[in-house]
């Protein structure tokens, strides 16, 4: 193999672990040939770089990425059609794999809903599941459709819509190995005795502290690079004097290698860095994006990049005039009262979630790379 | 009132209460009967049973009692001594004694439970009395004349204590697999136990690695020393006890006196496989004694760790996610889910902006230095169809009649732009008059064009030998004369693309179309 071509899979194999970090054979068969094939070096690179373990075999490649405590809450876990998990769900999905964990080696649906609803009932949990709802039955389902596209479970026989009309049961393997890299921080949770949410969460995600200057530098390259290679933007205001001073001095070097790993490319400016995507590939959020929804953000975007910042209640009212104007593009229902309220929280997650807006209560800002968008001039075709 | 029924001797069924219903209640009252035979008690009344077993004499043991006569693994007798109430007169009495069959049943049952519980023990003492006997054995052998009962006394009880050995080796190291399988059960045994199986293995391997090694040495002495010479010493004291069979009494002696002899040096062969390695293929069993033993332990120490691995937070997964199933629960709020889903299963996607080409070719034809701010910097240009409808695409239906004017102004002009370009080459290559190639001038990159469009045509026109050739264009606009030049040599033509080169010509082009 040419060393070009070798590189591009090496980057195509980083991508893929950086979008998708738990790959299966069943799933992402190709994707995890490639990881399998450069593993050493990608094992390597993330050790060096990020501190990240990998690991992989012939079934399941996994990346085990860790993230700050930070107040990013932009990473829900998704169901299939893209909405969000709820406190159900995710309590669901946890008390399932505790069930899968004892488990045998199959088991089917019915037999999985009545051990979480055992689960469910301990008085300590202070949680009311009971199933009898078809709605917490769909999040039950949601749950196993979940753990499927994980792979943690595989089906055998039958499908979920039978169970939910109450018809038929299905049968699962569980997928013992997959099951054992799902979580990710160093310390398992049953260990940490803390009361409260954010004491539980910092010494979830807490990393040992270095000793030595040269421990604390590398520390250091390995938080900024992860931040870099996992956020659309990193701001030099959101960092500490330390991180701040350590970025600006390495920028260069910590991007460069960046850049080679992942073809990603620095958008070196005076109020942050952003690894771009020529690709626009490796990202769950989009901008510029099709659709009603994308075309809100857009234009969201475009009114708060003009000006000092707006209240809620201005961008309310501008999105119920863009939704008058572009009635005929948009998809039905945008005109109707209050259904600026659902386009507005979407634009403004997306906004959020690529670091291009703040919401602060009811304020909502612009952040500086909001301004690396314009409209382009147009273009007469034949000319 | 013997109303009971005895049971029939054929019909029994000594071991149908193992898997009876309340199998348990049935063997502790089988046990007190046991006991009490062993304390010459035969006859029982159902409360002494009762009081052995710390209970009330209630129903139910009663018809315990009265299924296992049914059974026959009890007989039942009327109990004709006296009462002290009206109601013990009138309920049925018996005295309850073990039949043969149950007694039986007893001791098979008994000895089941002895061999299943059995724990090999390894014996290190059994090592160093068999190397005592050995060695004693070597000083007999250089005896001249040993006295027979000794060694046969010294064999035989080196015969009873190897063999000791061997079976305890065996069922030591069936134990040894039970012990290592019940780590999934209970955990605190196995945790208490470990320690001393530990100790206990190491002391046997020493002890099998030092007297092993001195077995084998004084087996293979004796052998240098004729150990045949004891062995047949041991087979004719044998023989001398054989009873005299058949006519020839010297032929019954000599065939015993073989048999035994066979069978010591059978045992002889089994003693020295057990200490002595006959080659690499088939390892002496005290070797593979210490390898099996070196395995338990290497064996054990795994599932230790893994009792402990089981143990300790880390590995508990199961635990881990009740406990995050916990925290979900009480987090405050969606965000907080949010994050802590993140934090714990770091399953999310790495989250990038776009760029194009266009932007990127900007920023490097600009030299951005990495402080201009991002208000300043070229930035990403939307499409503004995009922009003007949320889509690349023109939705809808297409328009009915399209205005075509500007379209077609645009080929008009294009046409005329075209048309003035060829002129103005037509005029640039037009040579007014033959001339050599070598002086032709510099010609720009759409005369250069024409010009070799010309010469194609010529050359292609030109029939092999000829050296002169006319020809015109396909277009019918220009006419091109074209002769070889003898001797002219190599000739170069500049061009603003470059440079070509070939055999000197004279060439003649007219324009066609006049003027």
């Amino acid at each position: 193999m040419i060393p070009a071509e070798e590189l591009a899979q090496r980057r195509t194999a980083l991508r893929s672990l950086l979008a998708r970090p738990l790959l299966t054979a069943a799933h992402d068969p190709d994707r995890l040939v490639l990881v399998r094939r450069h593993l050493a070096e990608l094992r390597a690179w993330l050790t060096r770089e990020t501190g990240w373990r990998l690991t992989a075999d012939a079934e399941t490649a996994r990346l085990f990425k860790t993230v700050p405590a930070g107040d990013d809450a932009t990473h829900p876990a998704r169901g299939r059609s893209g909405e969000r998990f709820g406190r159900r769900r995710y309590v669901v999905l946890c008390l399932a794999l505790a069930v899968l964990e004892r488990a045998d080696a199959q088991t089917t649906l019915g037999r999985l809903a009545e051990e979480v609803l055992n689960s469910a009932a301990e008085p300590e949990l202070g949680f009311a599941f009971t199933l009898d709802s078809r709605a917490e039955r769909a999040d039950l389902v949601a749950v196993v459709r979940t753990l499927l596209d994980w792979g943690v479970l595989r089906r055998v026989a039958g499908d979920e819509d039978a169970y939910l009309s109450a018809a038929g049961d299905v049968l699962y393997d569980v997928r013992r190995p997959v099951l054992a890299t799902l979580l990710t921080p160093a310390r398992g949770p049953s260990t940490i005795g803390a009361a409260s949410f954010e004491e539980r969460l910092a010494e979830l995600t807490a990393e040992p502290v270095a000793d030595t200057d040269d421990l604390r530098n590398q520390a250091m390259r390995r938080r900024l690079t992860r931040r870099l290679l996992e956020d659309p933007v990193v701001y030099y205001d959101d960092l500490d004097a330390a991180e701040r001073a350590y970025l600006v001095s390495q920028r260069h070097a910590i991007t460069r290698r960046i850049e080679e790993a992942t073809g990603l490319l620095a958008e070196s400016r005076a109020e942050g860095i952003a690894m771009v995507d020529p690709d626009d590939e490796l990202t769950d959020v989009r901008m510029p994006e099709q659709r009603t929804d994308g075309h809100v953000t857009l234009l969201v975007a475009e009114h708060l990049s003009g000006r000092d910042g707006a209240t809620m209640e201005e961008l309310r009212a501008f999105v119920r005039q863009a939704a008058a104007a572009h009635v005929s593009f948009w998809r039905k229902g945008v005109t109707e009262p209050g259904a600026e309220d659902g386009l507005l929280a979407v634009a403004l997650e997306k906004l959020t979630a690529l670091r291009l807006v703040e919401v602060r209560g009811d304020r909502v800002r612009g952040l500086p790379a909001i301004a690396r968008y314009a409209l382009g001039t147009p273009v007469i075709r034949g000319q | 009132m013997t109303d009971l029924p005895q049971a029939i001797h054929r019909g029994l069924q000594p071991f149908a209460h193992l898997s009876a219903p309340n199998a348990s209640l049935y063997r502790r009252v089988l046990r007190v009967f046991a006991r009490a035979k062993e304390r010459f008690v035969v006859h029982l009344r159902p409360e002494d049973v009762a009081a052995e077993l710390n209970r009330e004499s209630d129903d139910q043991l009663t018809q315990a009692l009265e299924k296992l006569v049914e059974w026959g693994n009890l007989r039942a007798d009327a109990d004709t001594g006296r009462v002290t109430s009206v109601e013990d007169f009138h309920r049925k009495r018996f005295l309850f004694q073990l039949t043969a069959a149950g007694q039986a049943a007893e001791q098979a049952i008994a000895l089941y439970e002895e061999a299943i519980g059995r724990r090999g023990v390894l014996q290190s003492v059994a090592l160093s009395d068999i190397a005592d006997q050995l060695q004693s054995l070597v000083v007999f052998a250089g005896h001249a004349d040993p006295d027979p009962a000794k060694v046969h006394l010294l064999l035989l009880s080196l015969a009873e204590r190897f063999s000791s050995l061997a079976d305890n080796a065996q069922a030591f190291m069936a134990s040894l697999r039970r012990a290592i399988d019940f780590s999934d059960g209970d955990v605190e045994g196995f945790v208490a136990y470990k320690e001393r199986l530990i100790d206990y293995i190491n002391r046997f391997i020493a002890d099998l690695a030092n007297s092993g090694a001195r077995i084998a040495t004084l087996l293979t002495e004796l052998e240098a020393r004729d150990h045949r010479a004891l062995l047949r010493l041991a087979a004719r004291r044998e023989a001398a006890d054989a009873v005299p069979e058949g006519a020839d009494e010297a032929e019954a002696y000599g065939r015993a006196e073989a048999a035994a002899y066979a069978s010591w040096e059978n045992r002889w062969q089994g003693l020295k496989d057990w200490f002595v390695s006959r080659d690499a293929g088939r390892p002496s069993q005290a070797r593979l004694l210490r390898q099996s033993a070196v395995t338990a332990i290497k064996q054990l120490v795994d599932a230790v760790g893994l009792l402990n691995e089981r143990r300790s937070g880390r590995s508990d997964r199961s635990a881990d996610f009740r406990t995050l199933a916990r925290w979900f629960a009480e987090a405050p709020d969606e965000a907080a889910m949010h994050r802590l889903w993140r934090a714990a299963f770091g399953l999310s996607s790495a989250r990038h902006l776009t760029v194009t080409a266009e932007t990127v070719s900007a920023w490097k034809d600009g030299d951005l230095p990495p402080g201009t701010p991002w208000r300043d910097a070229p930035p990403v240009r939307i499409s503004p169809q995009l922009r003007r409808t949320g889509s690349y695409e023109r939705r809808g239906r297409p328009n009915k009649i399209q205005d075509r004017s500007q379209a077609r102004r645009l080929l008009l002009e294009q046409a005329d732009r075209e048309a003035a370009e060829t002129a103005a080459a037509r005029a640039r290559l037009r040579t007014g008059g033959p001339t050599l190639l070598s002086e032709l001038d510099v010609l720009d990159p759409r005369a250069f064009r024409l010009f070799l469009t010309l010469l194609g045509d010529a050359l292609a026109a030109r029939h092999p030998g000829e050296s002169e050739v006319k020809a015109v264009t396909g277009d019918g606009s220009m006419e091109v004369r074209l002769s070889l030049v003898p001797d002219g040599g190599q000739v170069e033509i500049h061009t603003a693309d470059g440079v070509l080169t070939g055999p000197e010509h004279l060439i003649e082009i007219t324009d066609l179309t006049g003027a």
